[in-house]
């Protein structure tokens, strides 16, 4: 299976190679006369296709007479009107011309598509005669190209053949139609427009184009199309409420707005739900009353339709129902009331939520202080900051959550003092958080009171001040946490080993973790401390880009011997795989004997011979420690590498 | 074009909030009974949808639309015998009945009057063709990327999605997930400065021109493989059954410069054209290639680095947007790389990969309310167009201006030839 997976995986490539040719070197024009002289001589088809695209680029007019020779060659044709379609010379338009005089069927329709993309009025003659034709195709592709090309004269013979026109090519002439309507609107001439859109919509022709017209004739009317779409929206034809929901959001003006809005009362829930969308999508908050009432007094649908859109819309003046949704309706709506609030875009937003907080209580109160949090209302921090020590439970834990998410060092130690003030281990963990954020915003500079808080005679207290002092980092965060090694709790202690262990300041850059997690490792006074120091250590010496191979590797074999346990020498195998040289090779070579992480070990080899830089690991080397990993990888795709590069080696 | 119409403009280009993890990437809040698709839908509220060229990709947007309860296939397209019946048996099974209706001829599908919505994942060839056919028949379209093969196709598909009111979506799913939007939110929160750059992975910087295969085998019966169809809009070649097989990337691209930026680009160029804030709009210079990059640059200063190589570990489709004040990298891995680890306190829950699941569901609700979906048709456009002009740029070798109100190259008329391709009769745009 895999083999028959790979045959036609390179047979694909193959082929691939020869449907597409690459051009890797700068291309610079190719000389035309030989081009030309390839298309009138008896080279291959696929010679004179490749050349037919280079003269795409780089033909003149010089070029039109071998290029229109080529278009009754059905299987050259396409080739050849790539070149002439894209050729500025007005040559290639009298080649087209003349070859829509004689071609015939499925060339013909090429020619007359090449023509009206071309957009060559001097061809709306042939064109008109063209509509007459048996070939449903070909009238098909004339009445596209007067579409295209536009203009009085097109657009009255479109208009005269449209009730004619035969059933198979309806469809198309009324698309010309349309597009010379569209050409008319866009210049202005929104009569000519609005006659040619009223024509088809009366006509005889399949139901998409007539939405079209509908679309197009709404939108050159103006406000005058406003009784034909609403029409529209309240249809109970699917298509038609569709186009209508479309144009709602297309159509400008103030008034379309008031009447779209009156219409909503006249409708399903369902269907005042997608109306309100297409309200808010006009961006008009003229509507915003209808949003506001849908969401107060509306079915469910259109209430949950309005919350969903009121940020495009929606200022200060929606606070106070979506903030009344979000604090006492159900679940959901509660939901979908706070992403709105979350949401609102308005400038007079948040100053509005910061001058609501102070008459606020309860729960609303406790929803604009998370609302500062999470809009990012920076400049109410000062003025979340006074809610820390709030009465009620509920609404310093939101003041809490708030600071920590946008509060920076200058929030710290209010945080403190907070955090001095409660037993309540809720309020302490939200608070322990808070300073996390607070601190790696600020910095060193920010941790004076955090050092001060780390003397604490709480050791929980003492504790959370630990982790705070790791994300505000610098030298002097580094010694409190250092010295809390020796604290009077146990479990300080270890909070103090394992936070230097993960010491995420920077890392693995800070360097300056680096010897005390070393000294730690070997002379830490549990076990447990030595061995996080150890897998921190690790984690350095992997993770530091900075350091040579010769010191990793060096800096390695000097904390080897403190690897006892499986887990720390698989991290051992890990940092092996990262240094390109033979002793690393080796070491992983000998630590695949082990049970344990011969596995890792042997997954190290692996990529390590992968590597082109691995220097010093000598054929042999390279051989045993290849055999032994091919042994005993269970990994079947590292294990059929090893076996590929030792049969290399062979 | 209707490009610059108020619709979608509005809702893209006013930011100045930060919102978290949740919000910023959940589109569709609204719970799924207000849109009509809870859990038990009434057959006359489905939509009612058909398959186009499903591939291996294409397979896998067929099942998310499967578990869409809202969304019901009734038809399949592909001009492989055994693509349809392969298809047809992975849909109908999930259905557990035989119903799904299988066409060689894409015509005879789309005649049907109650389809509603089609999902198109052929060959990238096929993509934009495929599109319009599919809005001019009044339907709705999901297609895969990339959508288009040049400047023209681009701006055509706008056009006409729009004038036939049809919904759109692009197949850059990216556009649905929470570590992108995340990245894209610092940028437009501000919390990254002023956007300086904005930098993008190709995946591949090579660029093609079209081919001939030697014609090898003797062409099968239509019903069993229908090589004129499959050819399309590409220019006549000899039956080729590897060539067939290998769609994925047939003159991707078109001819003229397939390959290069479109592949991947249609997905990083997209999230940096949104962070950039840059929905209706492209850069505007595009400098010739040089370090393996290419560097353009929007009309408001923002550089746009195209690169494969010096990403860090964020896994494909990476992504990177450097402001005065931090940058931040994300790709599929879901992790987020920042310049400061505050950047990260409202990530919420780390996501991984690339799932369409959000994308489609975002496709099926607008299909329902008529709404435009994130990676809507000229969110499509405007992201093509730059990765077409980049690939004109790649393979010319010089610095192109593009003029963004006629989209044409300024003094440069051997660019302007690649803007547009002709199509193999009888197709046209």
């Amino acid at each position: 299976m895999n083999a028959t997976r790979s045959i036609s995986l390179m047979l694909a490539t193959v082929v691939l190679a020869a449907l597409l040719l690459p051009y890797g070197r700068a291309c610079a024009a190719e000389d035309e006369t030989k081009l030309i002289a390839i298309l009138t001589s008896n080279a291959p088809k696929a010679e004179k296709a490749i050349t037919c695209k280079k003269l795409a680029i780089w033909g003149t007019k010089a070029s039109v007479p071998a290029l229109a020779a080529l278009l009754p060659d059905k299987e050259l044709h396409s080739w050849a009107r790539i070149a002439l379609e894209g050729m500025p010379d007005p040559a290639a338009d009298d080649a087209l011309r003349a070859a829509a005089g004689k071609l015939q069927g499925r060339l013909l329709i090429g020619a007359i598509n090449s023509i009206g993309e071309r957009r060559d009025e001097k061809a709306i003659g042939i064109l008109i005669e063209k509509l007459k034709d048996k070939d449903a195709g070909v009238v098909s592709a004339a009445g596209w190209a007067l579409g295209r090309i536009g203009g009085p004269k097109a657009a009255q013979a479109l208009t005269e053949f449209l009730p004619k026109a035969p059933a198979d090519a309806c469809a198309t002439v009324a698309e010309g139609c349309l597009l010379c309507a569209d050409r008319f609107a866009a210049e202005g001439k929104k009569d000519e427009a609005i006659k040619i859109y009223e024509l088809i919509r009366k006509a005889n022709v399949n139901k998409q184009r007539t939405i079209e017209a509908i679309r197009g004739l709404i939108l050159a009317k103006g406000d005058a199309g406003i009784p034909l779409l609403l029409e529209q929206v309240k249809s109970e034809d699917r298509q038609h409420r569709g186009i209508g929901l479309r144009v709602a959001r297309e159509l400008p003006g103030s008034k379309a707005t008031e009447a779209l809005m009156a219409e909503l009362k006249n409708m399903k829930p369902q269907q005042q739900a997608f109306l309100l969308m297409a309200l808010a999508d006009r961006g008009d908050r003229k509507a915003l009353p209808v949003l506001l009432n849908a969401i107060e007094n509306g079915p469910k649908e259109a209430g949950f339709a309005a919350m969903n859109v009121m940020e495009k819309i929606g200022d200060a003046s929606c606070l106070p129902v979506l903030a009344k949704i979000a604090t006492s309706g159900e679940q959901t709506q509660a939901k979908a009331a706070k992403v709105a609030l979350v949401r609102l875009l308005a400038e007079d937003v948040n100053p509005a939520i910061v001058a609501a907080l102070p008459k606020a209580s309860g729960k609303i109160r406790g929803l604009y202080l998370e609302l500062v949090g999470l809009r990012r209302v920076e400049a109410a921090v000062p003025e979340l900051c006074k809610y820390l020590s709030d009465p009620d439970a509920g609404v310093r834990l939101a003041a809490i959550k708030g600071v920590g998410a946008i509060g920076d060092g200058k929030q710290v130690p209010d945080l403190v003092a907070a955090l001095k003030k409660t037993q309540d281990a809720k309020e302490r963990t939200a608070l322990e958080s808070a300073l996390s954020g607070t601190a790696s915003r600020g910095g060193p500079a920010c941790a004076a009171p955090l050092r001060e808080l780390a003397k604490s005679d709480d050791s929980g207290l003492r504790s959370i001040a630990l982790h705070a002092l790791s994300c505000a980092g610098g030298p002097e965060a580094l010694k409190t946490v250092k010295a809390a090694l020796d604290d009077k709790d146990p479990a300080v202690q270890d909070e103090a080993a394992r936070t230097l262990s993960t010491w995420p300041n920077q890392w693995p850059e800070d360097a300056s973790i680096v010897e005390p997690l070393l000294t730690l490792a070997k002379q830490g006074k549990k076990e447990t401390h030595k061995i996080l120091a150890l897998r921190g250590y690790l984690q350095y010496l992997r993770g530091n880009k900075k350091l040579s191979n010769d010191d990793r590797l060096a800096k390695l074999n000097d904390v080897v011997p403190l690897a006892k346990r499986p887990d720390e020498k698989r991290l051992i195998c890990s940092v092996l795989s990262t240094i390109p040289q033979g002793a690393a090779l080796e070491k992983l070579t000998a630590y695949a004997a082990d049970a344990a992480i011969a596995q890792e070990a042997c997954l190290g080899i692996v990529d390590l011979c992968k590597r082109r830089d691995l220097k010093g690991a000598s054929k042999d080397v390279r051989k045993k420690a290849l055999t032994i990993a091919a042994q005993k990888l269970k990994n079947r795709r590292a294990q059929k590498d090893a076996q590929g590069m030792l049969k290399g080696l062979k | 074009m209707a490009k610059r119409s108020p619709i979608g403009r509005r809702s893209f280009l006013r930011r100045g909030l930060f919102f978290g993890g949740a919000v910023v990437a959940a589109p569709h809040l609204i719970p799924a009974s207000a849109l009509g698709a809870g859990n038990a839908i009434a057959p006359s509220e489905r939509i009612v949808m058909a398959g186009f060229g499903i591939g291996n990709r294409g397979g896998y947007d067929l099942g998310c639309f499967l578990n869409e309860p809202d969304a019901r296939f009734v038809a399949i397209c592909d001009v492989r015998k055994s693509r349809r019946e392969q298809v047809k048996k992975m849909i109908d099974g999930k259905y557990k009945n035989n119903d799904c209706v299988m066409y060689r001829d894409y015509r005879e599908m789309l005649a049907r009057t109650d389809i509603d919505a089609c999902l198109i994942a052929t060959g990238p060839n096929w993509h934009a063709p495929a599109t319009m056919a599919t809005v001019k028949a009044g339907k709705d379209c999901y297609c895969e990327k990339p959508c288009t093969k040049n400047i023209v196709d681009s701006l055509r598909l706008a056009e006409t999605v729009q004038r036939t009111g049809r919904v759109f979506q692009g197949g850059m799913q990216r556009r649905n997930l929470s570590h992108f939007a995340y990245a894209v939110n610092l940028v437009h929160s501000g919390r990254l400065g002023k956007l300086q750059s904005v930098h993008a992975q190709p995946r591949g910087m090579k660029t093609y021109m079209s081919g001939w295969p030697k014609g090898s085998a003797p062409e099968p019966p239509k019903e069993v493989e229908d090589w004129d169809l499959w050819l399309g809009p590409a220019a006549w070649r000899p039956y080729s059954k590897g060539g067939m097989r290998s769609a994925f990337n047939f003159e991707k691209g078109g001819g003229l410069v397939g390959g290069g930026v479109l592949e991947w680009g249609s997905h990083c160029v997209d999230i940096c054209q949104w962070a950039n804030k840059a929905d209706l709009s492209e850069p505007i210079i595009y400098n010739p290639p040089g370090n393996k990059e290419i560097t353009a640059e929007y009309a408001n200063g923002v550089k746009l680095v195209i690169r494969d190589h010096g990403w860090m570990k964020s896994g494909s489709c990476p992504v990177r947007f450097e402001g005065t004040e931090g940058w931040v990298e994300t790709g599929d891995s879901g992790d987020i790389y920042v310049s400061d680890p505050a950047l990260l306190k409202d990530r919420g829950t780390k996501s991984r990969g690339y799932p369409a699941n959000n994308h489609i569901r975002d496709f099926l609700n607008c299909v329902k309310t008529r709404g435009l979906p994130r990676a809507n048709h000229f969110v499509t456009c405007h992201t093509h167009i730059a990765c077409n002009a980049a690939n004109i740029a790649l393979f010319l070798k010089r610095k192109l201006k593009l003029d963004p109100k006629t989209y044409r190259f300024i003094d440069d008329d051997e660019a302007n030839r690649f803007r547009s391709e002709a199509l193999r009769e009888p197709l046209r745009l």
